[in-house]
């Protein structure tokens, strides 16, 4: 039985790296087959959580991880921190930009779930055309 | 590899320009910022962003431009947002904010 590709990319709690995370996730949502449109998606949508982890950790030591997991269907993306004090990174999201931008873009999204060691959990299938029909 | 921006102001009697490339993030924010808002206090009249060379924008930098939109509303003047491409301009509408901005 095949079991998924995991991908793991750490990084510091610092601006000048969220690019880098772009880039990655550009690469696996590539590599994973999806299309042009639905890669940027899910580089925005990575890039906007990597942004709000770097906002909330502001003056930290340490770093969050990034996993990606390409299953048949689906890609999984998980964001993990260091500091138990970055946990419910979009619960004051005045604007909620950020979060609007990241539903839109992505499937399935748990924000802030219970007893897990993640903080934000977000997935795309894969197969299907990007949903917002723009 | 860091995200880069490159902002390029110029006055006329219509208005104010402000030619945008490259990327907006939270490392740019700063720079957009402080040039936007300073172009924003200089003019008296609407503002112009030119974004054919923006190739990335996030919730950041949407924010930034709302803001700057507040001021220059308090003035009755608006912001003029041109020549997005479609990946930045699928942004403004999925946030709605395509209806704040007035877009060519």
């Amino acid at each position: 039985m095949d079991s998924p590709d995991k991908i793991g990319l750490t990084l510091p709690y610092k601006a000048e790296y969220v690019s880098v995370a772009r880039l990655t996730s550009s690469g696996i949502a590539s590599r994973a087959g999806f299309d042009i449109e639905t890669v940027e998606d899910i580089k925005v949508a990575v890039s906007e959580v990597c942004s709000r982890i770097i906002s909330t950790a502001s003056g930290f030591d340490g770093h969050y991880e990034i996993q990606f997991e390409i299953d048949k269907n689906e890609l999984v993306i998980r964001f993990y921190s260091d500091n138990n004090k970055i946990r419910c990174i979009f619960d004051d999201d005045k604007d909620g930009l950020g979060m609007s931008i990241i539903k839109a873009f992505m499937d399935n999204v748990e924000f802030c779930p219970d007893r897990t060691g993640y903080i934000l959990s977000m997935s795309k299938i894969i197969g299907v055309v990007s949903g917002n029909g723009l | 590899m860091s995200s880069e921006l490159f902002l390029k102001e110029n006055y006329s009697a219509d208005g104010a320009r402000v030619a945008v490339s490259g990327e907006i993030d939270i490392y740019t924010a700063r720079q957009l910022k402080e040039k936007l808002y300073s172009v924003v206090d200089k003019s008296s009249k609407d503002i112009y962003i030119d974004c054919g060379g923006l190739d990335y924008i996030d919730s950041t930098g949407l924010g930034i431009f709302v803001g700057a939109l507040k001021k220059t509303r308090l003035e009755g003047r608006n912001i003029h947002i041109e020549n997005l491409k479609e990946n930045i301009k699928k942004l403004f509408i999925i946030t709605g904010l395509d209806k704040l901005f007035i877009l060519s």
